[in-house]
């Protein structure tokens, strides 16, 4: 049984992973993207690196004056955030085209049709991020964890892919429209950005933003990648954002799974 | 005969109260094509996703080789194939990528799965175009490869569902030969179709349906016979006085004539007759020796069957009659066929 769950994963897994090698406009976004969002914000920013108030200064509250440095955090999350979309996405085209009733037909479990695309998904989360930091690196970003500090954002990464990758999964299933799973998508996660520590200090923001920002999932996974880059292995704020990973994770791909196991027409 | 599909009193209801399917009840044969007739939104699609497991019911029972569509939903798979009305393949892959894939669904042993894809690609004639992507296949090719992709399991039950809906005339003969192959290697087939043609020439027996109900079941040239006789019309030259009352004296007590009756011949005001007949082929000689015994010489004669047209106009007060689309469901480029 575990063997058969395997393989059927396996197959729905290098199905999607042809289909991605097979759009180079995908590859072509995933360098263009990060380097925009790079170059304008920090360029428009870079200012913040040397914020000073009565109580703190940009570079004591993170540990650098770069404002890039700590901005790498932030193209992270935005990029996992728009390729967890493509997640929901799949599934409704699947939807679409009668190739998910193929699927259901066949006796495959459900679960081995989501866990499929959303490791084929983080696969390409983690393309992505290496993009990132290596365009990061060019920028001049130092990444303080060295290597070992590299995999460790890229496995963060691909698991925050995953669960951030089960809301795009349940609005597809519940809605079976690539319009609304979209906009639900690309409303959210600006706010979510801006209303968390990824592009500012917790300690520099609005109190009001603060509130919001503590129980913000993007705070702690925002956290532990500036860390990473900018003070090495904080243990604390990797276990958090763990736990947060984990808490999306089993609400979100539990909710999709469910719907999914509903047979829908 | 033994029954591999049993369905009794089956429904499906939308919301409060759109009803798709209302209450039918059917079993087909195994080894048999059985076919389901009926418009659009008659509850054809609903039934056939609900035998293959893809649609919860409302109420009733249905069985596949004495399976419960529910209780043994996972066994009820491994059993059937199913080709849906919007061609289950997979645009970025080649049509050797899409069967083995089909085949890991299935696990299928890889070694297996590589003769298995070779043989089917060559029974739907896409091996020249086994590893190309679907993106170049026309209308017709896609439907071919979509019905070997449901086969890769060697189903002992496959669901078509609409299956030349949209295809051309030449894919559409295609693909009713497969079938008809694939039933005489002792495959059972249920299929929907809007077609009363492809009802007539491929099912053993059919269910005509029309919102949601079974109107008439039964073979096709018995529900043909249902609706009364053959239908034999003759036109005389025209300025032959006298021709068509001698003929119809001559042929109204003829064995197997139900009725004689004038007609009007179209575009010309000459008369002519109709002829009512239960077995009409087999009047038709002793109309003409009656005819030729009576001196008078017909200058056309035409025989006419009913169809399963006007069986359901018959039952419903509709016709089925659909325009058919002439181009390929996605645009596929035609004259593509390998």
């Amino acid at each position: 049984m575990r063997m058969e769950m395997f393989s059927e994963v396996v197959a729905i897994f290098r199905r999607w992973n042809t289909k991605l090698l097979r759009q180079p406009i995908f590859l072509f976004f995933s360098l263009i993207q990060p380097l925009v969002w790079f170059l304008l914000f920090t360029q428009a920013f870079s200012a913040i690196g040397s914020i000073q108030t009565p109580q703190f200064s940009f570079a004591s509250l993170t540990g650098t004056s770069s404002y890039i440095t700590f901005f790498t955090a932030a193209v992270i999350i935005q990029t996992i955030a728009s390729s967890a979309l493509q997640a929901g996405i799949g599934i409704v085209n699947d939807l679409d085209s009668g190739f998910m009733d193929k699927m259901r037909v066949a006796p495959i479990r459900k679960s081995a049709i989501l866990f499929g695309k959303l490791f084929s998904d983080a696969i390409s989360t983690i393309i992505q991020v290496v993009i990132i930091l290596v365009i990061g690196l060019a920028l001049g970003v130092h990444i303080a964890s060295g290597i070992l500090g590299a995999l460790m954002i890229l496995f963060i990464a691909a698991t925050f892919g995953i669960a951030w990758s089960g809301i795009s999964l349940f609005v597809a299933l519940t809605t079976k429209s690539s319009q609304t799973t979209l906009s639900i998508g690309l409303l959210t996660t600006f706010p979510l950005l801006f209303l968390s520590a990824s592009v500012m200090p917790l300690q520099l923001l609005p109190s009001w933003v603060q509130q919001v920002a503590k129980v913000n999932p993007f705070t702690y996974i925002a956290q532990a990648f500036q860390n990473l880059v900018i003070k090495g292995f904080i243990w604390d704020s990797i276990g958090y954002a763990f736990i947060a990973i984990l808490i999306i994770g089993v609400i979100s791909l539990g909710a999709s799974i469910l719907v999914f196991r509903k047979k829908i027409s | 005969m033994d029954n591999i599909i049993v369905v009794e009193n089956l429904s499906k209801t939308y919301g409060k109260d759109i009803v798709a399917v209302d209450g039918i009840s059917f079993q087909v044969h195994k080894g048999e094509i059985f076919g389901f007739l009926g418009p659009n939104g008659a509850g054809k699609s609903t039934t056939i996703k609900i035998l293959t497991t893809l649609l919860e019911k409302t109420s009733g029972k249905a069985s596949i080789d004495g399976l419960d569509i529910d209780a043994d939903q996972a066994k009820v798979r491994r059993i059937i194939g199913y080709c849906s009305q919007e061609v289950g393949v997979d645009d970025d892959l080649t049509a050797r990528e899409n069967l083995m894939l089909q085949c890991s669904f299935h696990h299928i042993p890889k070694e297996k799965a590589r003769s298995k894809v070779n043989e089917l690609l060559q029974k739907v004639r896409l091996t020249e175009a086994a590893d190309r992507r679907l993106k170049t296949f026309s209308g017709g090719m896609r439907k071919r490869l979509d019905l070997a992709s449901s086969l890769v399991s060697d189903p002992e039950v496959l669901f078509l569902d609409e299956p030349t809906t949209g295809l051309d005339p030449q894919s559409r003969q295609d693909v009713w030969e497969y079938v008809k192959q694939l039933n005489k290697q002792g495959m059972t087939i249920f299929l929907t179709t809007q077609y009363m043609e492809e009802a007539d020439r491929l099912a053993d027996r059919l269910c005509i349906v029309d919102q949601g109900k079974i109107v008439a079941e039964g073979k096709p040239n018995e529900l043909k016979t249902t609706v009364g006789a053959d239908k034999i019309t003759l036109s005389f030259k025209v300025g032959d006085v006298g021709a068509c009352e001698k003929a119809a004296k001559a042929l109204s007590n003829l064995q197997g004539v139900e009725e004689v009756g004038k007609c009007v011949m179209g575009l010309t005001t000459e008369e002519g007759l109709t002829i009512m007949a239960k077995n009409g082929s087999a009047v038709v000689t002793q109309i003409v020796r009656a005819l030729d015994g009576a001196g008078v010489e017909p200058e056309q004669l035409k025989l006419t069957v009913p169809t399963l047209d006007e069986v359901f106009l018959k039952l419903t007060g509709k016709t089925l009659n659909v325009i058919e689309r002439k181009e390929a469901v996605r645009g596929g480029r035609r004259g593509m066929r390998s």
